[in-house]
């Protein structure tokens, strides 16, 4: 076993791991205010970066390009909020997940007459030359990935934190209905922490198409591995996710190098079902209990 | 622009460059409201739409314009009158399923002439049995993949309606190899793709290398899957191996994440493979990491002779493009229709089983964008599946991808090729040479 490999290979499953933890970092922000979460945050992740792609071809700098787009997911995020969660919350019941589900085909069909089947390339300014860093080749494309996910969320944990409007989002996401006593809107929390996260599942599209291209099912393997990621790491944990996903990657690279390119996925299966079967609430989750 | 339009000659005979940039500008116009009835019924096939839309939507539009070109001419002479071409374009989406349901729609159709296209070999392997069966006259173009013709010789059918109008893997693997032996390579690795195009391809590498007296030793063999976009494990395997050169048989999108992958990770050897290399999915999301990859074509977008100038320029002028998606596609579709037209001319019958006859005896030459094709098919042997495949080694030039565009590899290529059309050398492969510049990775 060559360290340099294992090193390479760790690494660059580990930056493409933190795509799946933004992802993830997203179902939290909705998870914790309204115990629901978009299972179409996958399109959402797709059409934000078909999006994006637009802007990018109508001439759009950069810098310019990336607000637009993120305003552009937290749309997208209301618009899922309104149309396929508050009902269902207000009713008390799961059509939530079946809601989300259809929004998401929706946007997948939509992307697909709008912009096509095809996978395209996306352009930006980052260079995808590799920089050599001690025995590791890294592009600045893959690092980008890891400034904007760590900027991302390091802005959306201090916004809570230190906000009127994030501390209101964290008093509904422990206890709603004090919350609500105490006068803070949950409704209005909930369209919040949407927007949110469709503005996370919008940088996640930005940050990984130059690697991936862009295409309507571009997101349907990444939705999949952010889920694990989620489920395993617990979903109240943003800590976790990160950790999490990075380890995901790197097991997930590692496998495919030691045990053949068609056993990628197999180590973070073993991985979910273990956290299921051991910790349900997750490696970093909290056990609650609940008062009736 | 009418006054350009001079007395119209039969099909194969030389045209005005004139007349045919005249007729372009009427394309798609003149295929639409016919009649049916007196028309000969032709399906076109192929996937316009997904990864391998470059290629399918490439041959459906070359073909398209030949048609164009035809019907503006009145048609086909078909016995004592002219009968213009209906297109009827069916999209396989590059799904064996769906092409195997297209392959059953046009095997039922009754006064169906023909059927050229298909891209996928898959494809092929899913839905030709349909209209063998019937006997529905086929030209398979430009699907590759060896199983697609093989399959007839090994079930050794005794008469066989499907003709193949492309460069056979067999032909592109030697050459692949050939490409490798010649610039000094000893160890490469052999990356394909999961499908069966990928894996006939390697076999025929494999095959070839046997061949070519096993001067390469296969450090790697790796497999990737349509869709994978991270080929690092795959690369760094090959990387550790010490492999000189990377010999690949996959489509666009996974190729590209091949070369850029192995940018990422600093792997500086030659990427030589299959024609696919040229797909415009591959160049463009490849970028720069593309340049000096190498593969076979039949085709280089490139007005070296004046057939290939107006054929360039019409296409470019009726499809509103600056570059052909695939130019090997659709100057392979726009040859097979002429050759097609031939046939159904011959035969003086729109009876598929007639053109079928025909096309396995074609008196007349040719003339196409790629060659002038003299006698491209013969009656069916089950023993010897070159009787109908319409490609040989000489028509087949090697490729270099160079800053967006195909170049040719090898410049004694092209020498060759302006040779040719001037009409003063015979069609005969370049010495074998490696190719000139192409930038080793």
């Amino acid at each position: 076993m060559d360290p340099s490999i294992i090193g390479q290979m760790a690494v660059s499953g580990a930056l493409m791991g933190l795509v799946y933890a933004l992802i993830a970092y997203g179902f939290q922000l909705t998870y914790a205010t309204s115990k629901s979460i978009n299972f179409g945050q996958g399109e959402l992740v797709m059409v934000s970066a078909f999006f994006s792609l637009t802007l990018t071809n109508l001439g759009l700098p950069y810098w310019l390009m990336v607000p637009g787009g993120l305003l552009f997911g937290a749309l997208m995020g209301l618009v899922v909020e309104r149309a396929g969660v508050r009902l269902a919350l207000e009713q008390k019941g799961e059509g939530w997940i079946l809601l989300t589900i259809i929004i998401g085909l929706f946007f997948f069909s939509a992307a697909e007459n709008i912009w096509g089947r095809d996978d395209r390339p996306f352009p930006t300014p980052i260079s995808a030359d590799p920089i050599h860093v001690l025995g590791v080749d890294v592009t600045r494309l893959e690092l980008s990935v890891a400034v904007g996910v760590f900027a991302i969320m390091g802005l959306v944990e201090l916004f809570k934190r230190r906000t009127l409007l994030g501390k209101a989002f964290e008093a509904v996401s422990a206890d709603r209905d004090a919350a609500e006593l105490m006068g803070i809107s949950a409704t209005r929390t909930v369209m919040l922490s949407y927007g949110l996260s469709g503005s996370v599942a919008a940088l996640a599209g930005i940050l990984v198409s130059p690697i991936t291209t862009v295409g309507p099912t571009m997101a349907s393997a990444l939705i999949l591995k952010a889920f694990a990621v989620a489920v395993v790491a617990g979903l109240d944990s943003g800590f976790g996710v990160v950790l999490i996903g990075m380890f995901l990657g790197a097991l997930e690279s590692l496998a495919s190098f030691y045990l053949g390119s068609g056993w990628r996925e197999a180590p973070g299966l073993v991985l979910l079902i273990l956290a299921l079967a051991l910790r349900p609430t997750g490696v970093f989750g909290k056990a609650t209990i609940r008062k009736v | 622009m009418l006054a350009a339009i001079k007395p119209l000659q039969p099909i194969g005979a030389k045209e005005d460059t004139m007349f045919r940039q005249t007729v372009h500008g009427f394309l798609l116009l003149a295929a639409l409201g016919l009649q049916a009835g007196d028309t000969v019924k032709l399906a076109i096939t192929g996937p316009f739409t997904g990864g391998s839309a470059p290629m399918g939507a490439s041959t459906r539009d070359g073909a398209k314009l030949a048609i164009a070109e035809i019907n503006a001419a009145g048609g086909i002479q078909v016995g004592a009158r002219k009968m213009k071409i209906e297109i009827i374009e069916r999209d396989d989406e590059a799904k064996n399923e769906r092409g195997a349901l297209i392959a059953q729609e046009l095997a039922s159709m009754g006064e169906l002439a023909g059927v050229i296209g298909t891209v996928n070999t898959g494809v092929c392997m899913a839905g030709d049995k349909h209209l063998q069966e019937k006997g529905i006259t086929k030209i398979i173009c430009p699907a590759a993949g060896s199983a697609s013709m093989t399959q007839w010789s090994k079930a050794g059918v005794k008469d066989l309606s499907i003709f193949r109008f492309a460069a056979h893997d067999g032909i592109q693997a030697a050459m692949v190899v050939e490409e490798a032996i010649n610039r000094g390579f000893t160890k490469v690795a052999v990356v394909f793709d999961s499908t069966n195009y990928g894996v006939s391809g390697r076999d025929d590498m494999l095959d070839q290398i046997k061949k070519q007296g096993n001067k390469l030793t296969v450090v790697a063999q790796e497999k990737f899957n349509i869709g994978d976009k991270d080929m690092t494990a795959q690369l760094l395997r090959a990387k550790s191996t010490g492999a000189q050169a990377i010999l690949i048989w996959g489509i666009g999108p996974e190729l590209a994440a091949v070369s850029n992958g192995m940018a990422k990770i600093g792997m500086k050897v030659p990427l030589i493979g299959g024609w696919t290399l040229s797909m415009s999915n591959f160049i463009d999301n490849a970028g720069k990491n593309g340049n000096g990859t190498l593969m076979p074509q039949t085709f280089i977008e490139e007005p070296i002779t004046p057939r290939a100038k107006s054929f360039i320029e019409g296409y470019h002028q009726a499809f509103k493009v600056g570059r052909i998606p695939s130019p090997v596609a659709a100057a392979q579709g726009y040859d097979a229709v002429y050759i097609f037209a031939a046939a159904v001319k011959q035969a003086g019958s729109t009876d598929t089983h007639k053109i079928k006859e025909a096309l396995e005896d074609l008196k007349e030459p040719v003339k196409g964008v790629i060659a002038t094709w003299n006698r491209p098919f013969t009656k069916w042997d089950p023993a010897n599946v070159e009787t109908h495949e319409a490609f040989r080694r000489e028509q087949t030039v090697m490729g270099m991808v160079q800053d967006g565009r195909v170049v040719f590899g090898n410049p004694a290529d092209k020498a060759r090729l302006i040779k040719a059309a001037a009409g003063t050398a015979p069609a005969k492969p370049a010495a074998a040479k490696p190719a000139a510049k192409a930038k080793t990775k």
